[in-house]
């Protein structure tokens, strides 16, 4: 996919870069209003991913002028204001998602990607990974043509999981993608374990190879082998 | 005691004693220039009778006229006393009554015969003067008290009346709320400078209060892109292979802090929108459906720790956030779980007026007092002790009632509507 990444902190850009550049994603950057503007005006991109605190200008003006040129852009609010606002507004004027900072990149990536998704193959849902067929309009998953049942969070982590394929996904970004930002109940995140441990089970039983590897402890990996 | 009343008991009392010295003074002073009258009288009476003498060489019949009587005894010159004034009875014939009179004692030589003279002057005009005089003073003396407790009372009253204005804006002034203290208006002196002073204090405190709040909001603010940046590097530096067991736990209790630190900046903010009152889009929150749809979010935290709940709701709504209704629940619920014991137990009641989240916990009932503040915890907590002070704003904010209570060994948080 064809991103274009709208930030002017440079360390974070860098990251952000890093990361979105390894899966093959072309990923441009713009660090300040008028550098945004110009690329937004020559290009179109599968998601914009925007900061709305910006050197020279407002994001949201950039949301407006996509909004004018009628571009189909996806877009990303990335912003340290944690404000009800913000958010609506963004959402208001035509943003698809709105993620605070700080966030996990793994949360980025699954939420580019499901912005991608759902703009780029209008009316086609599905995600495919090796023997895994995901519908996730209708929230079906076959492995091998066979129905596989999962409850929804176990759905979601494999989402999850497809979209950081091959990255290694902390323990913490897990939990608070699946429960939310208000679940600060624990610095003990085992209780996912659970879940990895059942989705795993379920996977293999219905024919697949293993492909969730633990992590130093630290979190978790999602290849083919 | 209030200054007026104090002021007025010793004004009063003052007052009091000044005019009955005075009239004391007045008393004594008028009736002893009366009396020098009355005895210049009887010595002018007493030439008189000497000047008949030594024309007539007799004296004269003795009268009884005009309030005064005259009368003479021949007395040996053994017998005689000296001239002398003194106060007696005066007998009115006309009234046949007694009255104080004043009587002069002298000798006069008549023909080598020696006669002692009496003369009697009725006192009663000039006591009848004294007496009123002093009925006149008494009269001014409680006429006086009376002026001065009506001015004390109504007049002061109303002076003073700015000065109570005054001081009830100072009890109802709270630094939240974003109602100034006004200017009563006063022409005297005293007043207008406290109230310059209140209004200034109240200014600046207000000034220094906002200039905290947003730099609490700045800061918070400020953190996060560090904060970003940080979680981003160790995105990053996680997909770099090659770790050892140790070095992942490092990277993990980083994490942990890091993740630890947005949240605490997300609280900080959080309470300073809602203090600023930030916070709007009321709508009717059914709560019933919001507190189940909580049990199911926890779900698994609760089997996790083996705690079981039991949701006993009744219907009901209320208007406000849905931002912070979720929060608050969160707060509640995940307050309940965290300080629970393994295998413990959670109640929620839910009635018309009331929400309780109780849970089973350490066996000692926590301070009550200082429950609520921020950053107050124990030591075994891992929160923040932030989430019952945002808990309470919260409350606050749409007039319900946070409470806390410690009851057969259940910590109940209790919410009134």
């Amino acid at each position: 996919m064809k991103l274009l990444l709208v930030e002017d902190e440079q360390s974070l850009r860098e990251s952000i870069l890093a990361y979105f550049s390894a899966e093959g994603n072309i990923c441009e950057v713009a660090c300040d209003y008028h550098a945004a503007m110009e690329k937004i005006n020559l290009y179109s991109y599968d998601c914009i991913l925007l900061d709305l605190s910006l050197p020279g200008g407002e994001g949201m003006e950039i949301l407006r002028a996509l909004k004018k040129m009628n571009k189909n852009d996806g877009v990303l609010i990335i912003s340290a204001r944690h404000s009800l606002d913000d958010k609506v507004d963004g959402l208001n004027l035509g943003a698809d998602d709105y993620l605070v900072k700080p966030f996990h990149l793994s949360e980025l990536q699954a939420r580019v990607t499901a912005i991608v998704r759902r703009k780029s193959f209008d009316g086609n849902n599905t995600i495919v990974f090796n023997e895994i067929s995901i519908d996730t309009q209708a929230m079906k998953i076959n492995v091998n043509a066979n129905l596989l049942n999962l409850t929804k969070k176990e759905f979601d982590l494999l989402v999850y999981f497809i979209a950081n394929q091959r990255k290694v996904v902390t323990k913490n970004a897990i939990a608070e993608h699946l429960w939310g930002d208000e679940i600060d109940l624990s610095d003990d995140f085992d209780f996912i374990y659970t879940h990895i441990k059942n989705l795993r089970k379920k996977l293999i039983e219905a024919g697949c190879k293993d492909y969730i590897k633990s992590m130093y402890g630290v979190g978790y990996k999602f290849e083919s082998i | 005691m209030k200054l007026a009343s104090q002021y007025n008991r010793v004004n009063l009392f003052v007052s009091l004693i000044v005019l009955l010295l005075t009239g004391v003074i007045y008393y004594v002073v008028i009736h002893f220039i009366l009396t020098e009258k009355l005895d210049r009288d009887l010595s002018i009476e007493e030439e008189e009778i000497r000047a008949y003498v030594g024309t007539y060489h007799k004296l004269p019949l003795p009268g009884d006229f005009q309030d005064q009587k005259v009368a003479y005894r021949p007395v040996k010159k053994e017998d005689t006393s000296g001239r002398n004034f003194s106060n007696c009875v005066y007998l009115n014939e006309k009234e046949q009554e007694e009255e104080p009179g004043r009587s002069l004692l002298t000798y006069i030589m008549v023909n080598k015969q020696l006669f002692e003279v009496t003369v009697v002057k009725s006192r009663l005009e000039a006591e009848g003067l004294v007496k009123l005089i002093f009925l006149i003073t008494l009269g001014i003396i409680a006429f006086l008290l009376l002026i001065l407790f009506l001015i004390n009372r109504f007049l002061l009253n109303s002076l003073w009346r700015p000065f109570y204005g005054i001081l009830d804006q100072m009890k109802a002034f709270n630094l939240a709320d974003k109602n100034e203290i006004n200017a009563e208006f006063s022409k005297i002196d005293e007043f207008t400078e406290l109230n310059q002073a209140v209004l200034s204090m109240s200014q600046r405190v207000k000034q220094d209060y906002k200039e905290l709040k947003s730099f609490t909001d700045n800061a918070s603010h400020e953190m996060m892109t560090p904060l970003a940046v940080i979680n981003s590097k160790l995105d990053t530096l996680i997909q770099t292979a090659g770790f050892s067991d140790q070095q992942g736990e490092l990277i993990e209790d980083i994490y942990l802090a890091v993740g630890r630190l947005s949240r605490l900046s997300h609280s900080l903010l959080l309470l300073a929108k809602i203090e600023n009152n930030l916070i709007k889009n009321e709508e009717l929150i059914d709560l019933k459906e919001l507190l189940n749809q909580k049990a199911r979010q926890f779900q698994e935290l609760l089997q996790s720790n083996e705690i079981s709940i039991s949701l006993n709701l009744e219907a009901k709504a209320v208007s406000m956030s849905k931002y912070l209704a979720d929060i608050l629940l969160n707060n509640l619920m995940s307050n309940a779980i965290r300080h629970n014991l393994k295998s413990g137990h959670i109640d929620v009641l839910l009635s018309a007026d009331q929400l309780i989240f109780s849970n089973t916990g350490i066996a000692t009932a926590l301070d009550d007092t200082r429950t609520f503040e921020r950053f107050n915890k124990t030591a075994s907590s891992e929160g923040m002790g932030l989430g019952l002070a945002i808990s309470r704003q919260i409350c606050n904010l749409y007039s319900f009632k946070l409470s806390y209570q410690y009851e057969n060994e259940k910590h109940s948080f209790i919410i009134s509507f």
